[in-house]
Formats: C-alpha cells, structure tokens, sequence
C-alpha cells in the first residue's frame, strides 16, 4: 500500500510518500502566497486528514529515531518542544507565540542584515572564533541591532555566531520547559544548519539526533499515521 | 447528539447575555434600585442590594476599546485593563452609563492604577485588599473595609444599609448559589446536558441578580435540564475529552478560547473564573452577629492569583476536579497578566502530579489574530488524551 503526507509549512511545503512502511519519495517546494497551488502541483488528486503538527512530528520521529523521546523542531516561523512518553505518545508540548523569535525566519533576516546568504552566514557562525551577543529577539529590533554592530565595526562572523548561540539557548529553555528525557531529536528546516546544530549538540551533548532529511520529518509522520490507519 | 436542542435560557438573548444583564439592570433601575458599578468579584455584592440597588458588572471584555485606551495607557498591560479603560473613555460601557457610583478593589498593580485614571468620572470606593487572607489582620482588614463601603454608599445614595438587610441579603445569596450550583450538576454528568454558552448565559446574569428575581428563571432551568437528561440529549459526543477552564476572566472576545476547545471537539463542564462558577462556590455564613463581617470573611475566600500563597486555589482545583471529572486543564492566562502568569506553573504541576491530567495553558488576549495558533495547541491537547 502506498500512502502519502503533506506538511505545508509557512516556507516550504514538504511531501513524503510511503509505499509498505518504506521512504519511496520526498519532495520540498518553496510556499508561495497560495498554498494549496503549491500542494496541487506537488500532489495532485489526492484526499487527505488533517492531524496537528504536533501529532505529525510525533509519528514522525518516531520512526526515524524509535528511541527518541524528546523534539525539537525549528520550522520558518514557529519552534516547538514536544515530549513522549515512552510509547510514543504526546506527554507535554510547548510553542513559540505570536512571534518569529527564534525561528528559521529570524535566522534568514540576521543573515540579511550582515550581508551574508544563508550559507554564508552558516559558515561564519561556523569559523568563528569569537562570539558576540545580541540582546533583542523581536526580529524588527534584531534586526536593527545587528545593523548598528556592524556599523561600530563588530566582527560579522562573531556576530553571526552569537546569533546562533542565542537562538540555541531560547530552544534549550524551551525543551527544559517539556523536560529532557532520552533522545533528543532535531527536526525542521533549521536542523540543516550545522553551526545550529553544532552548538546544540554542546549544549545537550550525545543524545541529540539529527534525522538524516530532517526538513521532511512532518510529512512524513502524515504519511505514517495513513498506513497506521489503515492497517 | 440531536443538532438543534432548544438554548436553556429561551428569552431572545440566548448567546448574548450582555444584553440580558443590561435589560435586567434597567428594570431595577426603573424600579428605584441605585446602580452601582463593579470591576471584580472581590466586591460585595450584598451590601449594594441591601440599600436596594443594583449591582453591574462593568464592561471589559472587548477588542475595540482597546486601541483607544493605548493611547493613553502602555501596551504591554492586560486586555482587561485596557479594555476597561478603553469602554470609559470612549463612553460606550451601557453598564457604566447607568451607574451612579463605582466599587474597585486593589487586586492588581495595573487594575489599581487605571482606577485612578477614572476615579473623576463617577464617585469611586477602592477597596483596600489584603493579600495574605490567611492573616488574622487580613480579616480584620477587609472586614473594617466592608464596613467602609457601607458608609460610602449610604453617602453616595442617601440610603440606609441595615444589619437586618444585610442579613436578608445573605440568604438570598446562598439561596441563589444553591440553585446555581444544582445547575452545575448537570455539567458534572456524563456526558454533560449544559453547554458553555448557557453557562455563560447563566452566570453573566445571576452575578448581578438577586436571587429572588431569577428564582423562577433558575427553577425553569432546573426543570429544563432535568428534562435533558430524560430524553438523553447531551452537548458533543459520549467521550468528548471533557475540559476544566481555570485562570483569568474569561468573556466576550477571549470566549474565542472556548469556541476553538469546543470546534476542536471538547466540552466545557467547568469553569473556575470569575466569568464562570467561582462566585457560586462558597456560601455567606448566616445568622451571625454581625453579617458584615460574614460576607467579609467569604469574599476574602476568593481564590485570586493576587493572593498569597494561594493555596485555596489548589484546594477549590481539587474539589472541582473530583465533582466535574475533566479530562483536561486549560488554564487562560491573559497577556501580561503576571500573577496567574506565575501562579500557571504550580496549576501545571498539581494538575499532572497530583490529578494526573494533561495541562494547557494558553496565553492570549482579545484579539483574533492567535486563533489558529490556538487550535493548533488545543487539537494536541487533545490528541495526549
């Protein structure tokens, strides 16, 4: 049996397809100001559910981490903290609010603003040897700060690694809200970005798990709960 | 479950209990009652029916009044406060437009301090409330303050405020929170016959009124009710995932919370706020010596987050919790609203450690910009059932 699932994130939308609990196709288009468009062009004729994120990344990591008990999953404009219990099922929960403090959004703009490309930026966080903090988390007013260190002549790869290790922190206090317990696993567009994931890994050490395509994690959690449904 | 099930309250207001209040308010004004104005459950409300008036709660709930009150007041304060102000200045509270005279209390910092901003529209009293009620000076306190209110408003109103009327008052009180709380029994049922909106309805109506006044109102419910569960209509399915509501007022525009719980499949069978069941909890001692101070000592029972340590909330939890049997907590907490802000962590813990219930709290305001956020949040809560 074949089955598929969608995550229409606010930047990229996400489809995973599963033929006899197998991976058999991912595919990631950019999202554009009519979802539903980029759904019919990524799959058309098809009927679907809806689940809650929540649910869809815990099915997900599931089945490309069975041990993990503990998620974090940065998206493009919202970062959630999901913990299980030791069957899989959803234990506690925490979302960012109206705001995107600390998403992939917020780390694309902060590359902007010091001049970089994403990968840039990436990369600078990276080598950095230095780090230099910034103060604000509303993204207008980080934004605006970055600027003003640049013009004083701050170091743009410091900067950029500060920003990074900002973000990093918020995340943990957030994971720490829903407790930290076994495996931790990194899911959404922002676990691609080493210098995030790198500095995660200082902070929670060796049980944080970084899927191999973390960005499709959702999707495929839709597509799993489908054969679960129907099996 | 049937689709149209006849609303409890079948007068032409079902859904808009404002309008029930209002109409309500008016024809005791009509009658001669003094109308006097109240923000908070802290006020004693016998003590304005024993000089024969009328209690109004004053508007607070609304989105629109809230950019107006911003000009004056910083942005980062709670919609209540601000909504408040908001209603004042623009002049469009009909509740506040029909009183002679305002009760306030000093609950909260931002609370206290817009009571100044509109201390010069109407004659004010501001309660000077204890904060450590367990204290025997609290007592003292609040009781020397009851006694104050009495002074103010026989200045105010040009009326006498008798033991005896008080004492009537009492009683008419717990007769009126019995019969309330023979209501809220059928939300305890499983599954619930009442479904928030007559709740609400319900509660918006009976924190103002007299007892005596609704009494056939209350009675007809009772019977209607009764009637419900006989045929086996009932509100949602049979194992909707049933919900406690706990936290701030909750009213007009932030009922959005109660809108996406029950569009997302859940029931309210109980709600802990001033909006809600807290009022009807707890009875007024009587026949006492002196009934002033009875109603002192039960106001000051109220489990607001501006006391502490307030552990009567914990218990008043437990008690709910064992008569409503939810399957969730939903704790509302308004923006900036620090003290059920904080408080929410301790809700969190005795709701898993204790009760074993999945806990959500939802931060919020009046706006409707968070609704999907909301949903989503709601939906996985009950997806951890």
């Amino acid at each position: 049996m074949i089955s598929a699932g969608i995550d229409i994130g606010s930047r990229t939308i996400k489809l995973a397809v599963v033929e006899n609990g197998n991976v058999i196709l991912t595919r990631i288009k950019a999202n554009s100001y009519n979802p539903l468009e980029v759904c019919g062009e990524i799959l058309e004729d098809v009927k679907y559910d809806a689940i809650t994120e929540i649910k869809a990344f815990a099915i997900g990591v599931r089945k490309v981490c069975p041990e993990c008990r503990t998620i974090l999953d940065i998206g493009g404009q919202d970062t959630k903290a999901i913990s299980l219990n030791d069957t899989g099922g959803i234990d506690k929960f925490e979302m960012n609010d109206k705001c995107a403090a600390g998403t992939g959004k917020f780390l694309e703009i902060m590359a902007t603003a010091l001049g970089f490309t994403l990968q840039e930026f990436i990369e600078a966080g990276l080598s950095a040897e230095k780090s230099t903090a910034i103060n604000n988390m509303c993204t207008v007013f980080a934004e605006s700060e970055v600027i003003s260190m640049v013009a004083r002549g701050h170091n743009r790869a410091a900067i950029a690694r500060g920003i990074h290790e900002t973000i990093c922190r918020r995340s943990v206090a957030m994971l720490k809200k829903v407790d930290i317990i076994g495996k931790v696993a990194f899911v959404g567009g922002v676990a691609m970005n080493s210098c995030f994931s790198n500095i995660l890994r200082q902070e929670i050490g060796p049980a944080l798990f970084v899927p191999e395509d973390p960005q499709t994690v959702g999707a495929l959690g839709c597509a799993y709960i489908k054969t679960t449904k129907e099996s | 479950m049937s689709t149209k099930i006849e609303p409890l309250v079948n007068d032409g207001y079902a859904g808009e209990p404002a309008k029930r209040a209002l109409q309500y308010i008016q024809s005791q004004r009509e009658q001669g009652g003094a109308v006097v104005g109240v923000y908070c459950s802290y006020a004693p409300l016998e003590l304005i029916r024993a000089m024969g008036g009328v209690p109004a709660v004053l508007c607070a709930f609304a989105n629109k009044t809230v950019e107006a009150a911003e000009v004056v007041l910083p942005a980062n304060l709670c919609p209540l406060i601000k909504s408040s102000y908001g209603f004042i200045i623009t002049d469009t509270c009909p509740f506040f437009a029909l009183s002679n005279a305002v009760i306030a209390e000093t609950t909260c910092d931002g609370k206290k301090k817009m009571f100044e901003l509109i201390s010069t529209y109407r004659p004010m009293f501001v309660m000077d409330l204890p904060q450590l009620p367990d204290q025997k000076e609290s007592q003292e306190n609040w009781t020397v303050m009851t006694k104050k209110l009495r002074t103010f408003l026989e200045a105010t109103f040009n009326r006498k405020i008798t033991d005896e009327s008080a004492e009537a008052e009492i009683k008419d009180t717990n007769m009126k929170n019995d019969m309330m709380n023979r209501i809220f029994d059928f939300a305890a049922l499983k599954p619930s016959v009442i479904s928030w909106n007559e709740l609400y309805d319900l509660t918006f109506l009976a924190i103002p009124a007299r007892g005596g006044d609704i009494f056939p109102l209350l009675e007809e419910t009772i019977k209607k009710l009764e009637a419900r569960v006989n045929e086996g209509v009932f509100f949602g399915k049979v194992d909707s995932p049933r919900v406690l509501i706990t936290g701030c007022p909750v009213g007009g525009d932030a009922t959005k919370v109660f809108r996406i719980i029950e569009e997302a499949g859940g029931v309210m069978v109980a709600v802990d706020n001033c909006t809600g069941m807290k009022l009807f909890m707890d009875r007024i001692e009587e026949d006492t010596d002196d009934p002033l101070a009875a109603i002192a000592r039960r106001y000051l029972k109220i489990h607001c987050s501006c006391m502490t340590p307030n552990t009567r909330r914990l218990t008043e939890l437990d008690k709910m919790i064992s008569r409503f049997k939810p399957d969730v907590i939903v704790d509302v907490i308004l923006h900036a609203c620090h003290s059920y802000n904080v408080e929410s962590y301790k809700i969190k813990e005795h709701a898993k450690k204790v009760h074993g219930l999945p806990y959500l709290k939802i931060e919020t305001d009046y706006s409707q910009g968070d609704v999907e956020q909301i949903r989503t949040r709601v939906e996985s809560l009950f997806d951890s059932i």
